[in-house]
């Protein structure tokens, strides 16, 4: 029988070769591969998330558990696929052409992942080109970040492009606002990572 | 009133006859896309600081990092970013267009405690030579009589360890490796100390500063208690020494949301913000407001207003005055001044900080 609430504990608290332990012996018990995600590992990576946004966590401890998380992922990933599970949808994620930051934008793919959407990363300095080639891998919708007051017009050049093409747009970072998600015409905007999973929850709906 | 009196007294809870007037600077955009500085043969900061007349500020230091630093090089040429190793040992993508931005990391060097062990023998040590700065040479530069502020450089706890791991590799380290984080925080305090043991006896500093750059928009970038309990009892110790030759003033430049962090600053002797990134936390009257008297702000004109238009940028002004009034604050752009600011709305804005702040009857 697995203790889910110790394998929600321990990807919290970061704790990997725990969370490698508890997803092993699960695997061995023929466990049901569903309920590891909906019943650990989802909910852990949601009340992390949901800390972070009342601000009693902080980037370090979101990284440490989604560390550990990924640890759990590795071991099940093939028992997912031949579950036939499905993804939340499936996001292409990037930092806008002429910006290489790239924290912000790696938090909302963990969170996003976490939360149990497919994401396709095309990392950063990304130009329309980039995100249109995961679009073809059937990216629903287009994640795009920047960090700088100089890169962030380059938001309304993908919401132009992908917007007559039915794909959603949503952006973030440090001087993004809802003003300029409302501005762009953007389909949503976040101030967090936690945010982000929230906002296509909603688009998913 | 010369202005170093008028900093001291500004940020020290004296009287002054008008604001000390600085700028932090601008990126490297803007001296080639303004008009005047393109027109006025302005290229680079310091340039920029003469032309506009602003008040003379400076600081000295030796050397409190890694030493040797690794051999900056091009590893691979791309057509619009190269991927180096930088001067950290940090490999990185940076690009070659012009367009300021700063790296993506990639890779550290240091990942075990045997990787730190290696380079603190080669690149740490107390008694390299490099260390020990000249201090013959720095007194001709600031004479004892002189009359502007001049401070003492405080380096870095916990920021530049940031550097040389990376983001997501201090947080790593910091959770499977902490004593190896703990020591290398100890190493850079002991080197601060012995720094300031070879300078703070020949000058008389008006200030101390330091840089972390610890916070994201989220908050910081190591845990609050890692913060708490191995980098705030290190800027105790230095605090300590400051107080030894009556510095009062230190203020550590680290943008994004300083605030759960903020009170181990001010326990730790930390006490003013620079240049205080607005955006990211909160209008600097706020902090002021919360720990009146406690914690000082020498920037906190948000950027992004600056590039709202005259009326914004009016209004936000409008709001520091009170703060301004009261001491302990003295207003300039909260980073470089990026260059989507309209050089008329940047000068418009220098002038009318001029009126406001008592430059200008």
């Amino acid at each position: 029988m697995t203790d889910f609430e110790a394998l929600k504990t321990a990807i919290i608290k970061g704790k990997r070769n725990d969370v490698t332990a508890i997803v092993s012996a699960a695997i061995e018990q023929k466990e049901d591969v569903n309920k590891l995600l909906d019943l650990g590992m989802i909910p852990a990576m949601r009340e992390i998330g949901d800390k972070f946004s009342r601000n009693e966590a902080y980037v370090p401890e979101l990284l440490i558990a989604a560390r550990a998380m990924q640890s759990g992922l590795a071991l099940i990933e093939p028992l997912i696929t031949a579950s036939g599970r499905k993804a939340k949808g499936k996001i292409a994620i990037g930092t806008v052409k002429g910006d290489l930051h790239d924290i912000g934008k790696n938090l909302v793919a963990i969170m996003i992942k976490g939360a149990g959407y497919d994401v396709i990363d095309v990392g950063v300095n990304s130009d329309i080109a980039k995100y249109e080639a995961a679009v073809a891998q059937g990216a629903q919708v287009v994640a795009c970040s920047s960090l700088l007051t100089t890169t962030m017009p380059y938001m309304k050049e993908v919401v132009d492009h992908f917007k007559p093409k039915g794909i959603k747009v949503i952006i973030g970072g440090a001087p993004v606002t809802q003003a300029y998600c409302d501005e762009i015409g953007a389909d949503g905007y976040s101030d967090d990572a936690n945010g982000a999973v929230k906002l296509l929850d909603k688009l998913f709906a | 009133m010369t202005g170093r009196e008028r900093f001291l007294n500004q940020m020290n809870g004296g009287a002054f006859d008008r604001s000390f007037n600085m700028e932090f600077g601008y990126w490297d955009e803007n001296f080639t896309e303004w008009k005047i500085f393109a027109e006025n043969g302005i290229k680079n900061n310091a340039e920029a600081d003469a032309f506009f007349a602003f008040d003379k500020i400076a600081s000295v230091g030796s050397e409190v990092w890694m030493h040797p630093c690794f051999d900056s090089e091009v590893v691979e040429h791309h057509q619009d970013y190269d991927v180096i190793i930088n001067s950290d040992g940090v490999i990185c993508e940076v690009q070659n267009t012009g367009h300021a931005s700063i790296p993506h990391f990639l890779k550290s060097v240091i990942t075990t405690p045997d990787d730190w062990k290696k380079v603190k023998e080669e690149r740490f040590r107390l008694d390299d030579p490099a260390r020990i700065p000249d201090i013959e040479a720095l007194k001709t530069r600031h004479p004892a009589g002189r009359d502007y502020p001049l401070g003492i450089w405080c380096g870095s706890m916990i920021g530049k360890i940031r550097d040389m791991l990376t983001f997501e590799g201090l947080a790593y380290a910091a959770y499977d490796y902490p004593e190896m984080v703990e020591d290398m925080v100890e190493t850079c305090c002991q080197l601060v100390e012995q720094s300031l043991d070879m300078l703070l006896p020949h000058f008389q500093f008006d200030y101390a500063s330091g840089w972390e750059d610890i916070c994201f928009r989220s908050g910081p970038l190591v845990t609050v208690e890692f913060f708490r309990d191995v980098v705030m009892p290190r800027y105790k110790r230095i605090r300590r020494k400051l107080d030894q030759y009556g510095i009062k003033l230190w203020y550590i430049d680290c943008d994004g949301d300083v605030r759960p962090i903020l009170p181990y600053f001010i326990e730790g002797g930390v006490n003013c913000l620079f240049p205080y990134e607005v955006n990211s936390c909160a209008h600097p009257g706020e902090i002021l407001d919360a720990y009146d008297g406690q914690m000082k702000i020498m920037g906190g004109v948000d950027k992004i207003r600056l590039a709202a238009g005259r009326e914004e940028i009016r209004k936000y002004l409008d709001s520091l005055v009170p703060y301004v009034e009261r001491g302990g604050y003295i207003p300039f752009c909260d980073h470089r001044c990026p260059p989507n600011v309209p050089e008329d709305d940047y000068l418009f804005y220098l002038d009318l900080k001029k009126r406001m702040f008592g430059l200008k009857d």
